[in-house]
Parts: C-alpha cells; structure tokens; sequence
C-alpha cells in the first residue's frame, strides 16, 4: 500500500514510516525537517520511501505542495496518517489568537485539505483507502494548560468521524487514534512532577509506548481493519 | 474537451448502469437530466480535473454542462 503520513521526522510519525515499511508498504513521508533519523530509513528500505519538505502550516498550498509536486495522481494513495501537529499550551486568560490560528493551520485546517485531496485521489483510483488522524488524550481528559490544543483534536475527531459516515459507502474508512501522552519532543517541555501526575492517571502507571500506537495505526490503515470506522481508538495506559 | 465530457460523464453513467447518452446539450442538468448524484458529481470533478487541471467545483456549485464548459474554457 502508498501510505502518506506527515511529521515523519521524529516521534510517533517516524515510528508509524518505520512499522509500516516492514510491514511491506511503500511510504511517502511529510514533515519540515529532514532528520538523520528519516534519511536512515531511506537506505535502509531504498525505492520504497519518500520525503519531501513541506511546511504543513501553509494550509492554502497544499494541494499543490503535496498532490501536485509530491504524491501526484499518478500515484494510488491507499492510505492517509495524519500525524502532524503543534501544541500551543496556556491558561486561557492567556489566550493569543495569533497562536492560536497558527496551531489550527496546523492541526486542524491543513490536515483537512489533505483530507480533501486524499479522498479525491481515492474516487480517481476507486481505492477503498483509509485515513487514520493522531488525535490526544487532552480531548478527552482535562489537563491544565491543553485546553486550545485539545479543542484542536476535538475538531480532528469530529471531522473524522463525519468523514467516515459520508465516504463510508464508497468503502472508505477513516478513524482517529488517541494516544495517552508518550515521552516525545512534543511533551519535552513538561517538568517531571507533572509528567508523574499524568502518568499517575494512567491504568499502567507509565508513559504511553510510541511503539503501540504506530502498530495500531499500521493496523486501522490495514485490511485486517476492514470493519472499523468511524472510531476512536484509544492506546492511552488506560487513562482514567 | 467536450467530447472527453461526454465521455466521463458516460463512464459515470454506465458504472452505475444507467445508458449512455449520446449528446450533452448545454442546458442539461448534472443532477436532474443526467442523473448524477453528490458522489457522480465529485467523481466527475476530479476526473476532469486529472484530465484539464481545472477544479470545476473550486468556487461554487455547478449545475449544468454549460457552466463546465465555461469553467474548462477560462
């Protein structure tokens, strides 16, 4: 399968390139930087892995950043992962909108776009393909400080599973998984007293395993799926 | 260009086994003369725009063959 998954570079994105191509599939991979860690993978499974350098926050060119210089419609898209995404934490009485229209460009109209643009590649090619957004606990937990980010992965949710209901009968699926908060350079600014709280709520008392949630996205993207949409998965340590 | 119209909106058609029609007059409308449907109508703009790279749909609603032709001869 063609699997495009953006914020390839690091992370939960570069874990889910990784376990996607050893599972066989060929992916083409988004983020603004370049890692060592990307580049890795590209002579590890040479022909079988693309990258290109796209600023996810320009929501107005992505159709031709992306499905006209990258992934054109030459290319089958079986499968999107939108895992992208910038976090913005403050109190409210903090809240500047400025920031705050940068964090939306970014989580939530961007990956729309693409959204809008995968589905077309799929009615082109009659793919039955599947879409899988990286959503968050903090939509459906409370935590102090995530509450503009969190309504982010609210308005991802609800998109998703709208998406799902409208394309659900040409075949293709599309849900959300919501990962418990795992050690990643997203979360890298917490101290460890709060990262102990948040791993206090947890059922497994630890942080969300990276690994897990790509193996979980690799598997909503996969046929074994087949009959899962609409959904949001959680993969949290039991978040309570 | 108009004939390649002709023959996507036929693809369409036949695809969900209707008839082919043999001519598109102007006049025709996309939903109601032709029969397509939201999901026909979003299958025809991207083949069109494979075809022309023009999104017929980009700013608005279209309704009928004329207004195609006028977007695809901008």
């Amino acid at each position: 399968m063609n699997i495009i998954v953006t914020g390839c570079s690091r992370g939960v994105g570069l874990e889910i390139c990784k376990v996607l191509l050893e599972q066989g599939n060929t992916v083409y991979g988004i983020a603004r930087s370049y890692t060592d860690e990307f580049k890795a993978l590209e002579s590890e499974y040479e022909g079988k892995v693309f990258f290109k350098s796209v600023d996810l926050a320009d929501c107005e060119n992505v159709r031709q950043n992306v499905f006209k210089d990258f992934c054109g419609n030459k290319v089958k898209i079986d499968g999107y992962v939108n895992n992208a995404a910038m976090a913005y934490d403050d109190i409210v009485t903090n809240l500047n909108l400025d920031y705050l229209k940068a964090m939306y460009d970014v989580n939530v109209f961007t990956p729309m776009m693409m959204t809008k643009n995968v589905i077309r590649n799929m009615l082109l090619h009659k793919t039955k393909g599947a879409i899988v957004h990286i959503s968050s606990i903090s939509a459906h937990t409370g935590y102090k400080g995530l509450a503009m980010y969190a309504s982010s992965k609210g308005a991802l949710e609800a998109f998703s599973k709208d998406t799902a209901r409208e394309w659900g009968p040409l075949g293709i699926r599309s849900n959300v998984v919501v990962p418990g908060f795992m050690a990643t350079a997203m979360s890298s600014t917490l101290t460890d007293e709060q990262r102990g709280k948040i791993y206090a709520r947890t059922s497994l008392k630890a942080a969300t395993s990276i690994r897990s949630v790509a193996e979980t996205v690799a598997f909503l993207l996969s046929e074994k799926a087949e009959s899962i949409t609409g959904q949001n998965i959680h993969v949290d340590n039991g978040t309570i | 260009m108009e004939t390649k119209v002709l023959e996507i909106i036929n693809d369409i058609r036949v695809a969900k086994s209707m008839n082919a029609v043999e001519t598109l007059k102007e006049t025709d409308n996309l939903r109601n003369d032709l029969g397509l449907t939201s999901f026909d109508l979003a299958e025809l703009t991207v083949r069109i725009e494979d075809e022309f790279d023009i999104d017929i749909f980009e700013d608005g609603l279209v309704n009928t063959v004329g207004e195609i032709y006028a977007k695809l001869q901008k």
